[in-house]
């Protein structure tokens, strides 16, 4: 399962993060290593921290998860069920 | 339906030339424009073309996934849709996230441009005419 601790860790930690609701956050592991104002500069800390080859995720903060709609017949490769 | 590329996002690519290895070359794809689509989804094989790991995660509603959404891989890459001739540039996404998603090669393309990137363009459809114009 892709990311799993990663997201273990946004989950644990949202409560402490949503005073930066909308940046973006990069965490690696079980750790928060910061928040960024755009998708773009969290992806680019996130290579020039880890590498090309170890996890890392990037994440949007929001207290309530926006879901993603697509009308058309596809299945989303998944990680895991929602909660 | 356009034509388009996928490559590496331009943070990945830079993360690459540091690291002194190969960059693996854009993928021509097929996708269809779709307003319904609220992000741009991409067909795994083109991802694991340009050999990515997933940098996020978002839930996500199809008509597949029944009333729960299901958490799909996210990956970061960058989109490049040509102009209409060689002197008009195209329209470049650098560093944007992508959903994986199954089915699409089987409906005839790679690839589905969602809102997330049609709310940089002009998107108009003309239904008598049978014609669409993406401005950008």
């Amino acid at each position: 399962m892709a990311l799993e601790q990663e997201l273990e860790t946004y989950k644990n930690k949202l409560a402490e993060l949503q005073g930066n609701e909308g940046k973006f956050v990069l965490i690696r592991g079980d750790q928060v290593v910061d928040m960024y104002s755009t998708y773009e500069d969290a992806i680019k800390e996130g290579y020039a921290k880890f590498g090309v080859n170890s996890p890392f995720l990037v994440k949007q903060i929001q207290a309530i998860q926006q879901v993603q709609f697509i009308s058309r017949f596809v299945d989303p490769c998944h990680t895991l069920p929602s909660r | 339906m356009l034509h388009a590329a996928v490559g590496v996002s331009q943070a990945r690519q830079a993360a690459l030339v540091a690291a002194h290895l190969p960059i693996p070359p854009v993928v021509n794809i097929f996708a269809l424009v779709d307003t319904g689509a609220s992000c741009t989804c991409i067909d795994p094989s083109v991802l694991q073309s340009l050999q990515l790991t997933p940098t996020g995660s978002t839930p996500m509603n199809t008509p597949s996934t029944g009333t729960a959404p299901h958490v799909a891989n996210q990956y970061d890459v960058s989109i490049i849709i040509p102009g209409p001739g060689p002197t008009y540039p195209p329209f470049f996404s650098p560093t944007v996230p992508v959903v994986e998603a199954q089915l699409l090669l089987a409906q005839g393309f790679h690839a589905l441009i969602g809102r997330d990137i049609l709310q940089h363009c002009l998107f108009s459809y003309n239904g008598t005419a049978g014609i669409f114009t993406l401005a950008y």
